[in-house]
């Protein structure tokens, strides 16, 4: 690859912010990844998926491994959803070939739209509760 | 801990669906896992929003290796940038961690919402 500084540079802090989500939120860094890839490498969709799937090899082994040490994974939980994530891109892999993609993906985003805001609608309520009743240990609890 | 105490004796089989339902929207739409895998662990096994991001992490060393190996030999796996992006997100990622184990747990379930709606939009919208 022969590419100029200044797209090595925004390569690299593309990179940084992947990982920043990575490790905030426990998202492999695709999102981020995967148009970094496209737009200043200009790699087509297939070759910017499989690069950025080796990208998140280090993100989530170094990761992990910080997580760990606070006590903050449930080991068995991630080998089996890893392990179920396997059988799930194979059946995936050939309903993406049967179905209008397109479509899916637009029903799919919109379920996305509706958790995410429900996360956002949920959290903020807890925060309102807790500005209500700054003594958490005994003030009443909401569901 | 006496959660992740509970969640060891419990039904595991909701884990392996968790993993199944992920996989399939990441090959049917190309997204990563982490975006199903987070939310429903929180939802169907109640796990606090902090460790549902991090077991996350830890599933997703599983599910990136297992896509590279399908991957490897087919040319479509650029290692050099692979490096160049991926070495500075390691970074990254220790730098994420940080600032989690400062968030409140509500800030970080508000942040992820906002996150799942941009890529909803993102779905909605290019498709």
């Amino acid at each position: 690859m022969e590419h100029g500084p200044e797209i090595l540079a925004l390569a690299g802090l593309a990179g940084v912010a992947a990982g920043i989500l990575a490790g905030l939120f426990g998202v492999g860094g695709g999102i981020v990844f995967v148009p970094t890839l496209v737009f200043l490498f200009a790699f087509d969709q297939l070759d910017a998926q499989a690069t950025s799937l080796a990208a998140i090899i280090p993100v989530a082994l170094i990761g992990a491994w910080r997580q760990s040490g606070d006590g903050q994974i449930d080991w068995r939980a991630a080998v089996l959803m890893g392990g179920g994530a396997a059988v799930g891109v194979l059946v995936g892999a050939e309903v993406a070939l049967r179905l209008d993609e397109a479509t899916l993906s637009r029903v799919f985003g919109a379920i996305l739209i509706l958790v995410g805001g429900e996360m956002i609608v949920s959290s903020v309520r807890k925060l309102q509760a807790k500005r209500a009743t700054p003594a958490p240990a005994d003030g009443p609890r909401r569901p | 801990m006496d959660l992740s105490a509970r969640l060891r004796q419990g039904n595991l089989l909701p884990f392996v669906g968790i993993g199944v339902v992920a996989g399939l929207f990441a090959a049917m739409f190309g997204i990563g896992g982490g975006v199903v895998i987070v939310p429903l662990l929180m939802l169907v096994a109640r796990m606090p929003p902090r460790m549902a991001a991090a077991t996350s992490l830890a599933a997703l060393i599983l599910t990136s290796l297992i896509g590279v190996v399908r991957y490897a030999g087919t040319g479509h796996v650029d290692w050099i940038a692979a490096i160049l992006i991926g070495i500075p997100a390691v970074v990254g990622v220790l730098i994420g961690i940080r600032f989690q184990r400062r968030l409140p747990a509500e800030w970080l379930v508000l942040g992820f919402g906002v996150l799942v709606i941009a890529i909803g939009l993102r779905l909605v919208i290019w498709g």
